[in-house]
């Protein structure tokens, strides 16, 4: 996203999280080395007081956008449209109606403790963007997004090597020369797919997981760091660390047995340092390089 | 004469774990010695269920099986299914959603009605004898 604003001669780009998320801190911010994001306990006022500083720094149009959603659409389009419309707000939204996203003018703005609800009473038009859209309300639309991008539906991309058709690994993933990866399919980094294991039907494994003996992981998303155990079947599912969600039955398990499913202590990471997805939009044609992998000549783990 | 065995309906604890795994196997221990055990495990009670909980389910249905005799689950909620399936062993148990259906599951069959010393294809075959009579 940060790319995409830089590469439309955006000059300012502020990070605001909330405070909520900071166990993943380091994560978060060795995500986004290019910004400083600010911690705060209140998005709202934080970004009334950004905006604030925008304005005194001489900037006139801010795009303000939420986290809650994945959307392509042309930014500088969306730019052109809130110029020649010349209301405060420009509202975008798609079919199923308004997204959290917002093009605004930043005089026209005032500090007030709500800045979401203070933009609702503005005068705004609406852009209308017609390119995907994810709304990310749940992690069922996560892995909606998950299946979209391993299947081509959007832009976005696993951050690794498409070493076969549809089957994407990131760097030092271990896949034993007798498991199965069928596309699509996507291994983070330091993952570990152990003998007879089976990866299918658009799951993605995350960074420092492992998938033990004979398992198998089916239309599924296991987060970082996280321990898939011997013999199971996880299908319809997303894992994140010992939290289960069962997206069929619409149900979520804490489970108790590590030796089932729970946080990867084999991986030496932090069992609450965890990344959602692996998946981005930059370099993708860089990363595209074709290698091999399980081949007979390699070892038992064939590393990348 | 053949006498309908009862089918006996046990409730599975609260949590079913590998400690009181242990304590519900000397529970249902005496049923499962018993000749063809006909058990209905009612899990309308179970919130968790871990490994060995299900270790002992199989145990117990291995156990039951092998005097020729069954053991079914009944009101079971959806994390025990999904536990269940995670497994894979929820096509190994005949599941049913009520204790009632699973008793009744056992006298689907009506197995005691047929006599023990007549051909096992007497009951689909029987008018067999007959047809050929009037042939």
């Amino acid at each position: 996203m940060t790319s995409e604003f830089r590469r439309i001669g955006v000059d300012e780009v502020s990070l605001l999280i909330d405070e909520m998320f900071s166990s993943r801190r380091d994560e978060i911010e060795q995500s986004v080395p290019e910004l400083a994001p600010v911690w705060t306990s209140d998005v709202s006022r934080a970004v009334a007081q950004t905006l604030a500083a925008y304005k005194e720094s001489g900037i006139e149009t801010c795009i303000l956008t939420l986290a809650s959603v994945y959307a392509e659409f042309d930014l500088s389009d969306t730019l052109q449209f809130h110029r020649a419309h010349q209301q405060p707000v420009t509202r975008v939204l798609d079919g199923k109606g308004l997204l959290d996203f917002w093009v605004v003018k930043v005089d026209g703005i005032s500090e007030v403790a709500d800045i979401f609800a203070s933009l609702q009473g503005l005068q705004a038009s609406s852009y209308i963007v017609s390119g995907y859209v994810r709304r990310l309300e749940h992690l069922r639309d996560l892995r909606c997004l998950v299946v979209d991008s391993l299947t081509s539906r959007c832009r976005m991309r696993p951050q690794g090597f498409e070493v076969r058709p549809g089957v994407w690994l990131a760097e030092g993933a271990q896949v034993h020369r007798r498991a199965r990866i069928v596309a699509p399919a996507f291994l983070g980094s330091a993952t570990k797919i152990e003998e007879q294991c089976l990866i299918t039907r658009c799951s993605n494994v995350e960074s420092n997981s492992q998938v033990d003996f004979g398992t198998v992981v089916e239309d599924s998303s296991v987060l970082s760091n996280s321990y898939i155990g011997m013999g199971l079947d996880l299908t319809h599912s997303v894992v994140d660390g010992s939290r289960l969600l069962n997206l069929r039955r619409d149900v979520t398990l804490e489970i108790k047995d590590p030796g089932l499913i729970g946080p990867n202590k084999s991986s030496g990471m932090d069992a609450n340092s965890r990344s959602l997805l692996s998946f981005g939009m930059d370099s993708i044609s860089a990363r595209r390089e074709r290698r091999s992998f399980n081949s007979e000549t390699e070892s038992t783990y064939s590393l990348l | 004469m053949s006498v309908s065995r009862p089918v006996v309906v046990m409730q599975l604890p609260e949590e079913f774990n590998a400690e009181t795994s242990q304590a519900f196997c000397k529970e249902i221990e005496p049923l499962l010695e018993a000749h063809r055990p006909r058990i209905v495990l009612d899990c309308s009670l179970v919130r968790s269920i871990d490994g060995a909980g299900v270790e002992m389910l199989l145990h117990c249905l291995e156990e039951a099986m092998k005097r020729d005799g069954d053991l079914k689950l009944c009101c079971l909620s959806a994390q025990s299914e999904v536990v269940l399936e995670l497994l894979r062993v929820d096509r190994v148990f005949e599941i049913f959603a009520s204790a009632e259906e699973g008793v009744r599951s056992f006298n689907a069959l009506p197995v005691d009605v047929i006599p023990q010393d007549a051909p096992w294809y007497s009951a689909v075959f029987g008018e067999l004898g007959v047809l050929k009579q009037a042939s």
